[in-house]
C-alpha cells in the first residue's frame, strides 16, 4: 500500500502537473485554431508556424536584453500584428470564392511553407534555448514544483478564462459571434465584418503566439516546433470538436493528461500515434467531436 | 468548372495536345542529355517524374474524387522501401520488386482507406497527414530498417535486356514509360463508368446514393488506387538512387506533391506532371545557390492559389481548345 | 387495384415538435397519390419519412410489400422506390446528358465499370429515351447549371426517372416554376402514369395542379392526416376547406 501510495507521489503526481502545464499550452494553441475555425470557418494550416513564431520572437526579444516579462508582454501584440495582415491580406483574397473551404487549407498550407523557411533564414536550423526565466521550485505536499511550470499552469489558466469571458461575456464577443453566425446580417446591422475577421484571427494568432512563448523556456525552439505540434492542437480541436472552446478546453486538457500519464508506460515513440488513433476513434464514433456541431468541414 | 476530361465534341483534346507535348518534349531532352553526355540532369529528370507519379496519385484524389490527401508520401515512401527491401535483401529483380510493391501498397490503401474515408474535407486532410506522421516517426525509429539513415546499397536492376537502373538514359525513358502508362491509364479509367462515378461524388456526392450507389466503395476504391500509384512510383526510387530513406515518408514529400498538383493543374491529371518536372527544376536551381529553396516555392504557391487557381494546364488547356474549336465553326459566329 | 406503398403509423419528433403524428395510408399501383396541406402541416417531414431521408420515431413504410422503413438512400433506389427533390440537386457542373447517364447508370447492373462509357448500351438507350422524353435535345451537351429553372425541374425528374423505377416520390415538382412550364410539367406526369405505368407520389403546394392530376389525395394538417379521397371528395371535405380557408382568411387579415 505504502508503495502505492509512493509511486502516486513521487511518480504519477509530477508528471500529470507537467501534463498540465503543457496541457494549458496545447489548450491555448486548440483555442486559437478553434476560434479561427468556428468563427471565421478556415482551417489555419500555419497555427503550428505561428506558435513557432511566437517562441522565436521571445528568443528576439530577449536578445534585445529584454527580460522574459517584456517577451511574453510584447509577443502577443505582435503576433496579432502578423495575424491581421495575413487575414487582411492573404485569406480574404480566397475568402469569396466556391472553393473556399479546400482554397484557405491549401493557402494556409502554403503560408505554413513559407513561414517555415523564413524562421530557418533569420535563425538558422539549430534548436535554441531559453533560461527558465524562474528558475528553482516550490515544495508542496511533500512534492517538488518547478517554479516556471506552476506559473505556466497560472497564467494560462489565466488567458483561458479571460479568452471565454471575452467570447461570451463581451459585447465584443457577441458582435463576432454574430459576424460568424450570418456575415451579411450583420454587415447591415453595421458590424465591420472585415475587419471582425481580421482581429478574429488575430486573437486566434496571438494565442497561439502565447503559447509559443509560454512552452518556449520547456522545449528547445527549433524551425519545425510547430509541425510537430499542429498534430497536437488539431487532434484536439478535432476531438473536442470543431468550433467548441468548451470542447478545446476539455480535450486539451484530458488528452495532454493521457499522454504524460501513458509515457510512464510506453516509450515517447508511440505518443504521437496514441493521440492519432484517439482521434480517429472519435472520428469514426463521433465526426463532430465531443461538443462540436455537424456541418462544418 | 467544366471538367476538362468530358471532351468537347468538336476539335482534338486539347489536353491531348499538352500529353503528347509532354512526352515528346521528354523524348527530346533525353537524346540532348545523351548528345551532351550528361547524367546529372537526366538521373534529376528521371526523379522529377518519379514524383510526377506521386503527384498523379494526388491529383485522383484532389482533382477527380474530391479529397485533398496530405499524407500520400506515407504509400510513396512505402513503396520505395518495399521496393529498396526486395532488390536488397531478396532478389534484383525488377518485376518481382514492382509486384510486391503493388500488393503491399493495395492492402496498405485498404486498412488506411477504411480509416479515413469516413471523412470528408478537412478531416480526410488531417488524417490522411496523421497516418503519414504516424507511420513515418515509427519508421523513422526502427532500427532494422536503418532508422534515420534508411536502407542504402541497394543494387542496379536489369528492367529489360539491355537496360538496367544504373544507365541514366535508359532507367529515364522506362521511368517515362511507367509514368505515361499509369497517366493513360487514368485517362481511359476517367472515361469509364467508374471514372465518371468518382467525378460524380467531387460533383455532388450528395446525390450519388440516390442514384444507386454507395460512395463510400468508390472513395475507397480510388483511395487504394492512388496508394498503388504512389507506391509504384516510390518503387523507383532506390532504383534510381540506390537508398531509401525515412524522408521520403515525411510531409515535405505529400506537401510538394500537392503544391506539384495545384501549380500544374488540379483535374488535368497532365498538369501534375508538368508540375512536378517544373518544380523540380525550379527547386535545383534555386537550391544551387540557397539551401532555401521552399521558401520560393512556397511563395509561387500561395500566389498560385491566390491568382491562378485551376494551376497552369488548368488554364492554358480551355483557351486551347477554344483555338481548337474554331475552324469546325463559323468564323462570324465569335 | 393493389397498393404499391403503405405506410403506417408513421411519426417523428423533433424534439417536443411532432411534426409528424401517427399517419397512415396507402398508395396504388399506377395511380398518382398526392399529399397536399397548408404550410406547416408536415408534408416535407412526411416525404422525407418515406423517402428514408430521416428516420422515423414511430410507425413503418412497406413498399411491395418489404418494408422499407428508413433505408438509406441507395437502398430505397434498389428496392425500385426513387425519389427527386424539391430544391434542385443536379450535378451542376456536368453536362446534361452526363447528369442523366449517371442515373442511368444503375440499368448496367453491375456490368462495364471499367468499360469506356460508350459502351454501356443500356444507359446510353435510356439516356436518349429520356432526352426525348423531356425535350432536353437542344441542351444535351449544355452545363446543368446553364439550365433555366424550369428546365432544371425538368432534368430533376428525368434524373430521378432514369434507373425506370416503379415508384417516383416527387418532393414540389413545380417549385417556382412559371405558368406554361408548370402546365407541361403536369402533363409530363400524368403521361408517366398513364403511359408508363409508374406510380407516382407527389407533395405539392400547388392545389389545382393536385386536383387535376392526381387518383388519390391525403390531406395533411398539423402533422395528422386530417382527410383523403379522390380530389371531389377531398374538396367537397368541410374540414378540408376549414383548414384551407382558415389559412386564407388569416392571411387575408394581415
Amino acid at each position: 500500500m505504502n508503495q502505492v501510495l509512493e509511486w502516486l507521489q513521487f511518480v504519477l503526481a509530477p508528471q500529470m502537473i507537467n501534463g498540465l502545464s503543457i496541457g494549458v499550452a496545447v489548450v491555448l494553441m486548440a483555442l486559437g485554431l478553434t476560434i479561427i475555425f468556428g468563427l471565421l470557418d478556415v482551417i489555419n494550416m500555419a497555427h503550428g508556424e505561428f506558435y513557432a513564431i511566437g517562441a522565436y520572437v521571445a528568443v528576439a526579444i530577449l536578445g534585445l536584453g529584454l527580460s522574459f516579462w517584456w517577451a511574453l508582454l510584447l509577443t502577443p501584440v505582435l503576433m496579432a500584428a502578423l495575424g491581421y495582415v495575413t487575414e487582411r491580406g492573404l485569406i480574404q483574397r480566397v475568402f469569396h470564392s466556391k472553393d473556399r473551404h479546400t482554397l484557405t487549407l491549401l493557402l494556409t498550407f502554403g503560408v505554413a511553407v513559407v513561414l517555415e523557411d523564413v524562421l530557418k533564414i533569420i535563425f538558422g536550423a539549430n534548436p535554441l534555448r531559453i533560461e527558465s526565466p524562474i528558475p528553482g521550485g516550490t515544495e508542496m505536499l511533500g512534492l517538488f514544483f518547478p517554479n516556471y511550470r506552476l506559473f505556466v499552469m497560472g497564467m494560462g489558466g489565466l488567458v483561458i478564462v479571460a479568452v471565454w469571458l471575452l467570447v461570451f461575456r463581451t459585447s465584443l464577443g457577441a458582435m463576432v459571434r454574430a459576424a460568424a453566425f450570418d456575415r451579411y446580417m450583420s454587415a447591415s446591422l453595421g458590424v465591420p465584418v472585415s475587419r471582425v475577421y481580421a482581429g478574429t484571427f488575430a486573437f486566434g494568432v496571438a494565442l497561439a503566439g502565447v503559447a509559443g512563448v509560454l512552452l518556449a523556456p520547456i522545449y528547445s525552439v527549433f524551425p519545425t516546433m510547430g509541425r510537430d505540434f499542429v498534430l497536437i492542437a488539431f487532434s484536439v480541436v478535432i476531438i473536442g470538436g470543431m468550433g467548441s472552446i468548451k470542447g478545446a478546453v476539455l480535450a486539451g486538457l484530458l488528452l495532454t493528461q493521457i499522454q504524460s500519464i501513458s509515457s510512464l508506460f510506453i516509450s515517447p515513440v508511440w505518443n504521437d500515434p496514441l493521440l492519432f488513433g484517439i482521434m480517429v476513434l472519435v472520428l469514426m464514433w463521433r465526426p463532430q467531436g465531443l461538443f462540436g456541431k455537424l456541418g462544418h468541414a | 468548372m467544366p471538367d476538362p476530361h468530358i471532351s468537347s465534341p468538336r476539335g482534338p483534346s486539347a489536353l491531348r495536345v499538352f500529353t503528347y507535348l509532354f512526352f515528346f518534349g521528354a523524348l527530346c531532352f533525353a537524346l540532348l542529355a545523351k548528345w551532351m553526355g550528361d547524367v546529372f540532369f537526366l538521373r534529376l529528370a528521371t526523379e522529377a517524374l518519379i514524383f510526377g507519379g506521386l503527384a498523379l496519385s494526388v491529383d485522383l484524389l484532389l482533382g477527380r474524387v474530391g479529397l485533398l490527401p496530405l499524407g500520400q508520401a506515407l504509400f510513396f515512401g512505402l513503396g520505395a522501401y518495399v521496393s529498396a527491401l526486395v532488390l536488397k535483401e531478396w532478389s534484383a529483380s525488377f518485376w518481382l520488386s514492382m509486384g510486391i510493391t503493388l500488393c503491399v501498397c493495395a492492402i496498405a490503401g485498404l486498412i488506411g482507406g477504411v480509416i479515413a474515408i469516413r471523412a470528408k474535407g478537412v478531416y480526410f486532410a488531417l488524417i490522411s497527414f496523421g497516418l503519414a506522421q504516424v507511420i513515418s516517426k515509427i519508421v523513422f525509429n526502427t532500427r532494422e530498417l536503418g532508422a534515420s539513415d534508411g536502407i542504402i546499397g541497394v543494387p542496379a536492376v536489369a528492367v529489360v535486356p539491355g537496360v538496367d537502373s544504373g544507365d541514366p538514359l535508359g532507367f529515364f525513358l522506362v521511368t517515362l514509360v511507367i509514368i505515361l502508362g499509369l497517366y493513360v491509364g487514368l485517362r481511359y479509367l476517367m472515361e469509364t463508368p467508374m471514372g465518371r462515378q468518382l467525378s460524380a461524388i467531387r460533383v455532388n456526392e450528395h446525390r450519388v446514393p440516390f442514384l444507386g450507389f454507395d460512395p463510400w466503395r468508390f472513395k475507397l476504391m480510388a483511395f487504394v488506387g492512388a496508394a498503388c500509384i504512389a507506391g509504384v512510383s516510390g518503387a523507383l526510387y532506390p532504383m534510381l538512387r540506390g537508398f531509401v530513406s525515412p524522408e521520403l515518408m515525411f510531409f515535405q514529400v505529400s506537401g510538394n506533391a500537392v503544391i506539384n498538383v495545384i501549380v500544374g493543374g488540379t483535374g488535368t491529371l497532365i498538369g501534375p506532371l508538368y508540375g512536378s518536372v517544373l518544380l523540380t527544376g525550379l527547386r535545383s536551381v534555386v537550391g544551387s545557390f540557397t539551401a532555401h529553396h521552399q521558401i520560393v516555392i512556397g511563395l509561387l504557391f500561395v500566389m498560385v492559389v491566390i491568382l491562378f487557381p485551376r494551376g497552369l494546364v488548368g488554364y492554358l488547356a480551355p483557351l486551347l481548345q477554344n483555338r481548337l474549336n474554331l475552324p469546325t465553326r463559323n468564323r462570324g459566329e465569335l | 387495384m393493389d397498393e404499391i406503398l403503405s405506410v403506417r403509423g408513421i411519426g417523428v419528433n423533433f424534439g417536443a415538435l411532432r411534426a409528424v403524428r401517427d399517419v397512415s395510408f396507402e398508395a396504388q399501383r399506377g395511380k398518382i397519390t398526392a399529399v397536399i396541406g397548408p404550410n406547416g402541416a408536415g408534408k416535407s417531414s412526411l416525404f422525407n419519412l418515406i423517402s428514408g431521408a430521416i428516420a422515423p420515431s414511430t410507425g413503418q413504410v412497406f413498399f411491395e410489400g418489404g418494408e422499407v422503413t428508413g433505408n438509406s438512400p441507395d437502398k430505397m433506389l434498389r428496392a425500385g422506390l426513387s425519389r427527386s427533390f424539391q430544391i434542385t440537386n443536379l450535378f451542376f457542373e456536368l453536362p446534361v446528358y452526363e447528369n442523366l447517364r449517371l442515373a442511368a447508370q444503375y440499368l448496367e447492373q453491375g456490368r462495364g465499370w471499367l468499360r469506356p462509357v460508350a459502351s454501356s448500351a443500356q444507359a446510353e438507350q435510356r439516356v436518349q429515351e429520356l432526352i426525348r422524353q423531356f425535350t432536353l435535345h437542344d441542351k444535351a451537351n449544355e452545363l446543368a447549371g446553364y439550365l433555366s429553372h424550369g428546365e432544371q425541374r425538368r432534368l430533376e425528374i428525368a434524373v430521378s426517372l432514369a434507373s425506370r423505377p416503379r415508384m417516383l416520390l416527387l418532393d414540389e415538382p413545380t417549385q417556382g416554376m412559371s405558368h406554361a412550364d408548370t402546365r407541361e410539367t403536369e402533363t409530363l406526369i400524368r403521361n408517366l402514369a398513364t403511359e408508363h405505368g409508374l406510380s407516382i407520389l407527389l407533395v405539392e403546394h400547388d392545389v389545382d395542379l393536385v386536383m387535376n392530376l392526381s387518383d388519390h389525395v391525403v390531406v395533411m394538417h398539423q402533422g395528422q392526416k386530417l382527410a383523403e379521397g379522390t380530389p371531389e371528395q377531398v374538396r367537397a371535405n368541410p374540414q378540408v376547406q376549414a383548414a384551407y380557408f382558415g389559412e386564407r382568411q388569416e392571411k387575408a387579415s394581415c
